[in-house]
């Protein structure tokens, strides 16, 4: 007579014990490093450690936040970043949309060659890469760096978009079609509003590669760096509260964006949006 | 319409004032000085009187030289003027990426640049390829509460290893921790304490006398040493931060890389030579230089910005604010800062121990800097770490020592003799 109750609420704390479990390995780490990051000099050596966010201190923060240059690199961060959600799509959408909708010859070697964009690792490439954006003058310059990013966040929207693409019916473009539109027509009209928030998170995805990236970012750059480059590389040799303050500032972003975006990550894979 | 001309004309002018300021305008790229705080004290402190305006990029050695090959290669300069340690410049000068300075040279001679590191600054050419900038060594810091434990007869100020091992296993017995710390992490400074420190004081020798007898004692008895050594050393980059955090309680490193905690509680610690053998006390000198790119964007701006730099008071503030000590004649304030004075204190007994003995950093290497470095780390992961025989283990790396000094015909430095040719190991 028990058996029924008793198995449902063991199923609810399997349950709900997983998802704490999950809450915990994200957020512990984070929270950990935001106590860093407000601790202090002398917080970060202090152990036992407590666990309680008290006696927090701006200081480490505020000296971060005013060392030459940090703004103007984020704000380059942020431009270069933009840059390449820009570039990844104009180019990953037609491409994903072709791969969705045309059966072509070479198809799925394209498919493959587009996943090769990554598999060269981007230290090799780093001297003949920069001499040739000196050359062209692209060097030290928010362009010439988000084309790179551009390079690396392409497979990822190419496929990710041919798979939104394949997950809208061809027979709403096809009745359009019937109704009159051009092809042109009816991917605006009918194919693209079904697929944006996905395209959206597609773009965000790009945002964060970009972002997070610094290899490129520092050698492709002198003055113009992006704040990952211009922090990155002086972190690891940084007082510890330092960096807890920069790793800080650096993940606060990506968890905003996120955060914000959450619905439309469920999107991305096609599901959503029927 | 009027918008879209006002707009044009707004960028044009823009375009040309951000063109007139980057005429003046020096790039001063930088493998030195690159944690946060320290360059924004170059930044807000060091360059403030440079004559015209300074822009200091850091980097680390690697992008510092895809960097500058690039540049090179392109045949088209954004930077003006370098800063590195002497081993990263070396390999510029086969890459061309290095102009002579030669009319520098009767200046800083003036101001007091010994001769012996004006040579170095050669870099085997005819020509000043960099002129010095600052030095540093390195020295031991130990925490006061472990002062107790020193063995009977042992006077800090002059330890010998044997000493040393005496001292770490006291600690051990009383209080169960393995207290002695070596920065053998991966971006530590180890490789430098061999060839400066270690070898030296047991051998007289660096590359002559690698596999030596008196060195094959020497890896047994760092071996037994290292049984007292905190064994977290292998993911030590910087020892101030376990000295802060009490995790070990004595170590070795580079004085900038014990900088933070000595200025943090200056009273809690104090600062002594690298210990003795046989041979004597070895130790290393470490000098930064200046150069200016070929075809740089701003010559004469790079010029004087090294000019600004080699001023005594300049060179006293670099003391002052970041532990980096002059290469000119310069007098040290005594109001340094508590931490500051540590160093200063550590060097100048370290210099002036009677059984000093200089060792110079790698000279003539070139590029395979890194690959001479190698040859001792794995000696010494394979020997202390991994417990490989001794003799079989210096025999191999011998003969792989052996062929970097044919392939770069390096001849000995000291503290080995110098000779005709490349150097030997015998």
């Amino acid at each position: 007579m028990t058996g029924a109750p008793v198995s449902r609420r063991l199923r609810g704390l399997v349950f709900w014990s997983g998802i704490a479990m999950l809450c915990v390995w994200v957020l512990a780490p984070i929270y950990l490093i935001a106590l860093g990051a407000f601790g202090g000099r002398a917080g970060v050596f202090r152990w036992p450690k407590s666990l309680m966010p008290w006696d927090t201190t701006l200081a480490a923060m505020q000296a971060f936040l005013a060392v030459d240059g940090v703004w103007a690199a984020a704000l380059n961060g942020a431009l270069v970043a933009g840059l390449t959600m820009l570039f990844s799509l104009l180019l990953g959408a037609p491409a994903g949309y072709a791969l969705a909708r045309y059966a072509f010859a070479g198809q799925s070697a394209f498919r493959m060659l587009v996943v090769l964009t990554r598999a060269f690792p981007l230290a090799i490439l780093a001297l003949p890469l920069t001499v040739t954006f000196i050359r062209v003058g692209l060097y030290d310059t928010a362009v010439g760096v988000a084309l790179v990013h551009t390079a690396l966040a392409l497979p990822f929207a190419a496929l990710v978009s041919s798979s939104l693409f394949m997950g809208i019916p061809r027979e709403l473009e096809e009745a359009a079609w019937v109704f009159g539109c051009t092809g042109f027509q009816a991917f605006r009209k009918i194919v693209l509003p079904l697929a944006l928030p996905g395209l959206a998170a597609a773009a965000i995805f790009a945002f964060v590669i970009s972002w997070n990236e610094v290899f490129a970012a520092s050698v492709l750059t002198v003055r113009n760096k992006t704040l990952t480059a211009y922090l990155l590389t002086v972190l690891a040799e940084s007082p510890l509260h330092f960096r807890f303050a920069g790793g800080f500032l650096l993940i606060l972003p990506s968890v905003v964006f996120m955060f914000a975006v959450r619905k439309y990550l469920f999107a991305m894979w096609g599901v959503a949006n029927r | 319409m009027t918008g879209l001309k006002r707009l044009l004309a707004a960028a044009a002018v823009s375009g040309a004032a951000l063109t007139g300021a980057m005429a003046q305008e020096t790039i001063f790229l930088s493998t030195q000085l690159r944690p946060v705080e320290e360059a924004t004290k170059v930044r807000q402190i060091i360059l403030k009187g440079a004559p015209g305006p300074v822009t200091f990029v850091v980097e680390e050695p690697s992008p510092f030289q895809t960097r500058m090959d690039a540049e090179t290669q392109a045949g088209k300069r954004t930077i003006s003027m370098v800063g590195a340690l002497h081993g990263e410049l070396a390999p510029l000068v086969a890459s061309k990426g290095l102009e002579p300075v030669d009319g520098l040279v009767a200046k800083a001679t003036a101001l007091g640049v010994p001769d012996a590191m004006m040579a170095l600054g050669k870099l085997g050419t005819n020509s000043q390829m960099y002129i010095p900038w600052m030095q540093a060594t390195y020295i031991m810091a130990a925490r006061k509460e472990a002062l107790q434990y020193l063995p009977a007869g042992a006077d800090v100020n002059s330890l010998t290893y044997a000493q040393l091992k005496d001292w770490a296993k006291a600690i051990q017995d009383k209080t169960g921790k393995r207290a002695l710390g070596f920065p053998a992490g991966p971006k530590g400074l180890l490789a430098r304490f061999f060839q400066g420190y270690l070898y030296p004081s047991y051998t007289g020798g660096v590359v002559a006398t690698f596999k030596s007898a008196e060195a094959e004692a020497m890896w047994g008895a760092f071996k037994d040493l290292w049984a007292h050594v905190n064994p977290n050393s292998a993911s030590y980059d910087f020892m101030q931060e376990p000295l802060m955090a009490g995790e070990v309680m004595i170590a070795f490193d580079h004085v900038a890389r014990l900088k933070d905690a000595l200025v943090a509680a200056p009273n809690d610690y104090v600062t002594f030579p690298a210990p003795s053998a046989g041979k004597g006390r070895g130790f290393m000198p470490v000098v930064a230089g200046l150069g200016v790119a070929p075809n740089a964007p701003n010559k004469a701006g790079a010029m004087a910005t090294i000019e600004h730099l080699l001023k005594p008071e300049t060179q006293i503030a670099m003391a002052r604010e970041l532990g980096f000590f002059p290469v000119v004649k310069a007098d040290l304030p005594a109001d340094l800062p508590g931490g500051i004075k540590l160093l200063v204190e550590g060097v100048a007994k370290t210099q002036g121990a009677k059984d000093a003995l200089v060792s110079l950093l790698p000279v003539g290497l070139g590029a395979k800097g890194g690959e001479f470095n190698k040859v001792y780390v794995d000696t010494f992961q394979a020997i202390v770490l991994r417990g490989a025989p001794i003799r079989a283990t210096l025999d191999a790396q011998a003969a792989t020592l052996q062929t970097i000094m044919n392939e770069t015909k390096a001849p000995c430095w000291a503290p080995d003799k110098p000779g005709d040719g490349a150097c030997k190991v015998n």
